[in-house]
C-alpha cells in the first residue's frame, strides 16, 4: 500500500505545490520562492529514485468503463524516465532562480514549471495507453504556457503553432488508439499485448497513426514544424526541458505502444517498419542539415533536437534488442547535452542579448567557463569519445549492422555520420570562434562578467555529466539492456 | 551490452620505440619553446594542450585495440587544433579551420570502418585482426555479401581517417596551411609526429587487416606516388620557408606511403619493410631539426618569407651546419641518414622490376618502371627545394643580413637545435648498427610479414656502385632542377635584386578550388534546398488552408444591400406578411424579412451572373450552344 501511495504522491507532490505557487502568499517573496522551489524539486527528484528502486507496482485510479481504467504502474521504463526528468528538472529549476531573477510573473512560470513535472511523471508510470494518453495531453496544455511566457507577438504565434501541431498530432493518436483498442484488450502496457487474433489492417493503420501521432512530440518528420518555432520563443529553461524532457514523451509513447502493446515481432519487416526507418533518417539528416544553415543559435539548437531525436527514433526502429537500448542510451544521454546548450545559449542572451551565432566572436574570452562547457557539450553531441555521444551512437551503429533491416543496415550508420559532421559543422564553431576570433577582431563590447553560480553551476553539471556519463558508462548501459530484456522479453 | 569505454594498452619493441621518439621529440621542442615562447601571449594554452597531446599521441601508440586507437587519435586530433590557432591570426584561424576539417572527416569516416570491423570481427583488438581477417574471408559468421568487398571498404575508411592525419593526397591539404601558422616547435611535433601516427595506422590497416594484399597494396602504392610529387612541386615554387618544409612533407610521406604499399606487394619479401620505417624515423628526426631551425630564423627577422631573411645565416654558422645536414639527409646524399631508408626504398622497387620481369608478367611492369624513374625524379626535387631553401638563408647576401644578433640561439635551443642534428649523419654512417636494431624491433611489429625472409642488412653494400648511382642521378636532376627552374624561372629582378616569386596562380589550390566551394557552398545549398522542402511541408499545407478553405468569411459591412426595386418589393411583401401574421398564420408566424431576402438573391444572382459570364466555361457554353443552334440548322 505504502507503494501505491508513493507513486501518487510521484504525481501529486508537483502538481499541489504548483498550484500552491499561484495562489499562495509567500509567492512574491524573493527568498521564500525560490526556496520553496528547489525544495520541491529536491523532494521529488527523492520520489522519483525511490520509486525507480521500488519493485513493479500497479495502482488502479479508477475505471471510466470496465474497459478504460486509469492505471499507474512503475517498470524500469518508467524509472528511468521520471528520474531522468526529475533531475534534468531540478538542475534547470536552479538555473530558473538565476534567469528569472528580478523579472516579472515568475510564479507563473514556476507554477506550470512543477505542474508539468508532476505531470510528466505520470506520463511515464502510466500502465496503460488511455492513462498515457490523459497525462501526455495535460502534459501539451501545461508546457504551453512556457512557450507562451514572453508574452511576446512572436511568443503567441509560436505558442499557437505549438498547440496547433500537439493536438494535431494528439488526434492521430487518438484515432491510433480507437484502432487499436479493438486488437489489444484494455490496451495495457507489457512487451505486445495484442489479442490472439487481430484485424491486420487495423494494427498496421493504428501503428503508422501512433508513429505519426508521437512522431510530432519528438519533432519527427513531417511533423517537426513546431521545434523551430516554439524554442526561439520560449526562455531558455523552458527550451531545456522542452527539448530535453518533453519530446521524449513522445518517444516514450512511440515506446509504450509499439513495443508494449503490438510488440516488435508483428512490425519487423513489415512496410511500417520501413515507413518508420525512412522517417528517422530523413529527419536525422533534414534537421542537421537546417541546423547548419541556420543562424538563430536556439533555432540552431531547435534543429539539432529534431535530428537528435530521431537517432533515437532510429534505434527504436530496427526493433531488435541492440537498437533498442541504444536509442534508450541516446535518449538519456541528449537530454542532458541539449539541456546544457539551452542553458548555454541562455546565459548568453541573459548577459549579452546576442541570439545569432555568428555574433559570439570573442566572446569566450570573457566567458571562459561557459564556453568550455559548450565545448564538451558540443563534443558529447557530435561523438567525440570519451563522452556520452560517441557511446550510444556507437551502439546504435552496431545495432544498425546487426539488424534485419537490409538496406538500411548501411545506410542507417553512414546517415548518423554525415548527420555528425554536420552537427560538428553547426556546433564547433561556437567555441571556435568563441575562443579565438583571429587578430582583426577587436573587443569593443562593454566588460561582460560570468554568470552568477545559479545560471553557472547548472551548465557546469550538464557539461560535466555529458562528458562523465560517456567515460562511465557501464550502469548506463545495465540499466537499458535490462530494460530491454524487459520491453522485448526475450 | 556492457561499457565500451575499455582503454586497452600494449607495449611491444615498436610501439616503445616510437613512443620513446615521440617523447625525444616532445623533450627538445620542449627545450627549444622556451626561447620561442619569450614574450609571447598564451605560453599556458601553449604548454597545457602540449602536454595533452603527448599524452594522446603516447595512447595511440600503446593502443592494444582499434577502439582504444581512435579515442587518442581524436584527441590528438583536437587538442592538436589548439596549435595551429595558437597564433590567432586570420591565416590561423583560417588554417585551423581546415585542420579540423579534415580531422572531424576522417575521424568520422574511420569511426565508419570501425563500426563495420566491429560487426565483422566482434572484437577490434590488433593483435587479432589478422585471424580475425582470415576467418572472416573464409565465411564464417552472418551474412555479409561480398566479403572481400565488405573489408576493403572497411579498410578504405579507415585509411582515410589515417590517410587524412598523415597528409596523403587528397587530403594533404591542410599541411601547407597549418604549417606556416602555427608556431615552429608545434610545426615539428605536427610534422615530425602527428603525421607518424596517421602512418601508424596505416600500417596497422596495412600489416594486421590486408596483410599480403598486393591489390590493396598498389592502390596504397599509387597513392604515395601522386602525394610525393604533388609535394615536391608545391615545395620547390614556395617562398615561405615553414611552407616549403611542410610541403616537403608532404612529398616525404608520399615517399613512406609508397614504401607501405611495397610491403604488401612485395609480401614482405625484400626491402621495402625497413625502407619504409628507417624513412619514418629519418623524417621524424629531420623536419624536427628543420622546422626547429626556421623557428630560430622566425625568432630574429620576424618573418619566413625567403626574400625578407635572406642572408640571415651567413654570420650563424652553427645553425647553417646544423641546416645543411638536415637539407642532405633530406635530399639523400651519402653519408647521412636519408641516403639509406631512400635506397632500401629504391631497391625495393628495383626488385619488383626485377621480380616481375623473371616471371614474364607484363601487367604492372609499366607502373614500377615508371614509379621507379618518378621515384628519382622526386629525390632531385628534394634536393633542389632544400637548396633553394638553405642557398637563400645561408649563401645570399639580403635583407636578412641586418638582423646582426650575436648569438642565433640559447644554449637550451642550441642543444634542442642541433642534438638531433649530429643524429642524422651518426645514422647515416652506421646502417648496420643503430638501424639494425630499429629494423629488428620493427620486424616483429609487421606481424604477418615477420618469418619471411627479409633483407640482410648487413649484407648490403651501402656503397656499390648501383646504390650510389641512384643517388648520384637524384643529386644530378636536382642541381639541374635547382639552376634552371629555381635560379631562372621562379625568380625575377626587382629593384635590381633578384627575388624568388610564386609562380602558382592562386586558383590552382586544391582546397580553395574544389573542397570549400563544395563542402561549403555547393553541397550545403543543394541539400539545403530539399531540407527545407521538406521542412516546410506541413507548414506550407497549413498556411495553404488557412488562405482557401478555412479562411474566415470576409465581414459585410454593406449598409444598403439590394436595389430600390428589391427594396420596394420586400418592404411590400412584408407588411402582406405583417397582415397574414395577425390573420392566417396567427400561430406560426413568418419571421423573416423579406427586404434583406430580395437583396440577398438579388446580390448572389448578380455575382452568379458575373462568375458566369466571366468563365471560361460560359464562353465554351456559348460556343457549344452555337454550335448546336448551327447544327440544328443544317439537320433541319
Amino acid at each position: 500500500m505504502g507503494q501505491q501511495i508513493l507513486l501518487l504522491i510521484q504525481i501529486l507532490f508537483p502538481v499541489a505545490a504548483g498550484c500552491l505557487f499561484f495562489t499562495a502568499p509567500f509567492r512574491k517573496g524573493r527568498r521564500a520562492g525560490t526556496v520553496f522551489l528547489f525544495t520541491v524539486l529536491l523532494l521529488e527528484t527523492v520520489f522519483a529514485g525511490a520509486g525507480a528502486i521500488m519493485d513493479t507496482t500497479s495502482v488502479e485510479l479508477f475505471c471510466i468503463t470496465p474497459e478504460i481504467r486509469l492505471i499507474l504502474c512503475n517498470d524500469g521504463l518508467s524509472g528511468l524516465f521520471c528520474v531522468l526528468s526529475s533531475f534534468v528538472f531540478l538542475t534547470v529549476g536552479v538555473y530558473c532562480t538565476g534567469y528569472f531573477a528580478g523579472t516579472e510573473k515568475k510564479e507563473r512560470f514556476y507554477g506550470f514549471y512543477l505542474i508539468t513535472l508532476g505531470v510528466l511523471q505520470g506520463v511515464g508510470m502510466s500502465g496503460n495507453l488511455v492513462s498515457f494518453y490523459l497525462f501526455y495531453e495535460w502534459m501539451t496544455f501545461m508546457t504551453v504556457p512556457f512557450v507562451l511566457h514572453n508574452c511576446t507577438r512572436e511568443s503567441v504565434r509560436a505558442a499557437r503553432k505549438y498547440l496547433f501541431y500537439s493536438v494535431t498530432g494528439a488526434t492521430l493518436v487518438l484515432a491510433g488508439i480507437f484502432l487499436l483498442a479493438g486488437n489489444a484488450e484494455g490496451l495495457r502496457f507489457g512487451a505486445g499485448t495484442l489479442n490472439p487474433e487481430v484485424k491486420e489492417g487495423q494494427v498496421f493503420a493504428a501503428a503508422v497513426l501512433l508513429i505519426l501521432g508521437f512522431g510530432t512530440k519528438a519533432g519527427c518528420f513531417p511533423m517537426h514544424g513546431w521545434l523551430p518555432t516554439a524554442h526561439p520563443a520560449a526562455p531558455a529553461p523552458a527550451s531545456a526541458v522542452l527539448s530535453g524532457v518533453i519530446t521524449k514523451t513522445g518517444v516514450l509513447g512511440l515506446i509504450r505502444s509499439i513495443y508494449g502493446i503490438i510488440g516488435t515481432g508483428f512490425l519487423v519487416g513489415t512496410p511500417v517498419q520501413t515507413l518508420f526507418l525512412s522517417l528517422s533518417l530523413v529527419t536525422v539528416l533534414m534537421g542537421s542539415m537546417l541546423a547548419y544553415k541556420e543562424k538563430v543559435l536556439k533555432k540552431r539548437l531547435a534543429y539539432s533536437t529534431v535530428s537528435q531525436v530521431s537517432y533515437i527514433l532510429f534505434g527504436l526502429a530496427l526493433m531488435t534488442p541492440a537498437g533498442f537500448s541504444a536509442a534508450l542510451l541516446h535518449l538519456v544521454f541528449h537530454s542532458v547535452i541539449k539541456s546544457a546548450l539551452f542553458l548555454f545559449a541562455g546565459i548568453l542572451i541573459h548577459k549579452t542579448g546576442k541570439e545569432r551565432a555568428n555574433e559570439l566572436r570573442g566572446l569566450g574570452k570573457q566567458l571562459p567557463v561557459t564556453f568550455l562547457c559548450v565545448t564538451f557539450a558540443s563534443l558529447a553531441l557530435v561523438g567525440i569519445p570519451p563522452a556520452s555521444g560517441f557511446v550510444s551512437k556507437w551502439y546504435l551503429a552496431l545495432g544498425a549492422l546487426s539488424a534485419p533491416v537490409g538496406f538500411f543496415s548501411y545506410l542507417g550508420p553512414a546517415v548518423l555520420l554525415v548527420s555528425a559532421l554536420l552537427t560538428a559543422g553547426y556546433l564547433f564553431m561556437i567555441p571556435a570562434d568563441g575562443f579565438f576570433p583571429g587578430k582583426e577582431y577587436s573587443p569593443e563590447r562593454p566588460e561582460i562578467k560570468e554568470a552568477t553560480p545559479s545560471m553557472l553551476l547548472p551548465l557546469i553539471v550538464f557539461s560535466a555529466a555529458a562528458v562523465l556519463f560517456g567515460i562511465f558508462s557501464s550502469p548506463f548501459c545495465e540499466i537499458v539492456t535490462k530494460i530491454g530484456t524487459e520491453m522485448l522479453r526475450l | 551490452m556492457n561499457g565500451i569505454m575499455a582503454v586497452r594498452f600494449t607495449a611491444d619493441g615498436f610501439r616503445v620505440f616510437y613512443a620513446l621518439l615521440a617523447a625525444f621529440l616532445w623533450l627538445m621542442t620542449g627545450l627549444f619553446s622556451i626561447q620561442y615562447f619569450k614574450g609571447h601571449s598564451h605560453k599556458g594554452r601553449y604548454i597545457c594542450f602540449t602536454v595533452l597531446t603527448f599524452f594522446a599521441v603516447e595512447g595511440v601508440f600503446f593502443a592494444a585495440d582499434l577502439l582504444t586507437l581512435f579515442l587518442f587519435f581524436e584527441m590528438m586530433s583536437f587538442t592538436s587544433y589548439v596549435w595551429v590557432v595558437q597564433e590567432e591570426t586570420v591565416a590561423a584561424v583560417r588554417a585551423s579551420k581546415t585542420y579540423l576539417a579534415v580531422a572531424v572527416i576522417g575521424g568520422l569516416s574511420m569511426l565508419m570502418g570501425l563500426f563495420m570491423l566491429q560487426h565483422a570481427f566482434g572484437s577490434l583488438t590488433i593483435s587479432e585482426l589478422q585471424s580475425h581477417a582470415e576467418r572472416f574471408l573464409n565465411g564464417e559468421g552472418g551474412n555479409f555479401g561480398n566479403r572481400r568487398t565488405y573489408l576493403y571498404t572497411a579498410a578504405a575508411l579507415l585509411t582515410a581517417g589515417f590517410a587524412g592525419k598523415a597528409g596523403v593526397f587528397p587530403l594533404h591539404i591542410w599541411l601547407p596551411k597549418a604549417h606556416p601558422a602555427a608556431p615552429a616547435p608545434a610545426s615539428a611535433l605536427l610534422s615530425g609526429m602527428l603525421t607518424k601516427c596517421g602512418i601508424f595506422g596505416m600500417l596497422l590497416v596495412n600489416c594486421y587487416l590486408l596483410s599480403g594484399d598486393a591489390a590493396w597494396g598498389r592502390v596504397i602504392f599509387v597513392l604515395g606516388l601522386v602525394t610525393m610529387l604533388i609535394g615536391a612541386v608545391s615545395a620547390l615554387f614556395s617562398v615561405d620557408i615553414k611552407r616549403i618544409l611542410a610541403c616537403s612533407s608532404v612529398s616525404q610521406i608520399g615517399f613512406i606511403t609508397l614504401g607501405i604499399g611495397m610491403v604488401s606487394i612485395a609480401g614482405g619479401e625484400g626491402p621495402a619493410l625497413y625502407g619504409t620505417v628507417y624513412h619514418m624515423v629519418n623524417h621524424s628526426l629531420l623536419k624536427l631539426v628543420l622546422f626547429m631551425a626556421a623557428g630560430v630564423v622566425y625568432i630574429h627577422t620576424h618573418s619566413l618569407d625567403l626574400n625578407r631573411v635572406r642572408g640571415f645565416g651567413r654570420k650563424h654558422p652553427v645553425l647553417g651546419a646544423t641546416v645543411l645536414s638536415g637539407v642532405l639527409g633530406l635530399a639523400g646524399i651519402p653519408g647521412l641518414n636519408g641516403y639509406i631508408s631512400k635506397t632500401l626504398l629504391h631497391e625495393s622497387i628495383v626488385e619488383q622490376i626485377a621480380h616481375l620481369e623473371a616471371e614474364g608478367a607484363a601487367s604492372g611492369l609499366s607502373l614500377f618502371r615508371t614509379a621507379e624513374v618518378l621515384f628519382l625524379v622526386a629525390g632531385g626535387l628534394t634536393l633542389a627545394y632544400m637548396l633553394k631553401l638553405f642557398i637563400a638563408i645561408f649563401v645570399e647576401r639580403g635583407e636578412g643580413e641586418q638582423h646582426t644578433a650575436a648569438k642565433s640561439m640559447t644554449p637550451l635551443s642550441g642543444i634542442a637545435v642541433c642534438g638531433p642534428a649530429v643524429l642524422l649523419p651518426v645514422l647515416g654512417l652506421t646502417p648496420d648498427r643503430i638501424f639494425a636494431e630499429i629494423g629488428g624491433v620493427a620486424e616483429a611489429f609487421f606481424n604477418p610479414y615477420s618469418g619471411k625472409k627479409g633483407v640482410k642488412l648487413s649484407g648490403i653494400a651501402w656503397l656499390s656502385a648501383e646504390n650510389l648511382k641512384g643517388a648520384a642521378i637524384s643529386a644530378a636532376i636536382g642541381i639541374l632542377v635547382y639552376v634552371v627552374v629555381v635560379r631562372l624561372l621562379l625568380m625575377k629582378k626587382e629593384n635590381g635584386q633578384r627575388v624568388y616569386v610564386n609562380r602558382v596562380p592562386s586558383w590552382l589550390d586544391l582546397e580553395d578550388a574544389v573542397y570549400r566551394p563544395v563542402l561549403l557552398y555547393f553541397l550545403p545549398f543543394v541539400c539545403a534546398f530539399f531540407c527545407r522542402l521538406c521542412d516546410r511541408l506541413v507548414d506550407g499545407a497549413a498556411a495553404l488552408l488557412n488562405h482557401t478553405v478555412l479562411a474566415p468569411r470576409k465581414k459585410r459591412l454593406s449598409v444598403w444591400v439590394g436595389t430600390r426595386l428589391t427594396h420596394m418589393l420586400g418592404t411590400a411583401m412584408d407588411m402582406l406578411v405583417l397582415l397574414l401574421n395577425k390573420t392566417l398564420f396567427h400561430k406560426h408566424p413568418i419571421k423573416k424579412s423579406f427586404v434583406s431576402v430580395f437583396a440577398v438573391s438579388e446580390l448572389e444572382a448578380r455575382q452568379t451572373f458575373s462568375l458566369i459570364t466571366g468563365s471560361v466555361s460560359f464562353g465554351l457554353l456559348l460556343a457549344a450552344t452555337g454550335l448546336a443552334i448551327t447544327l440544328l440548322y443544317l439537320l433541319f
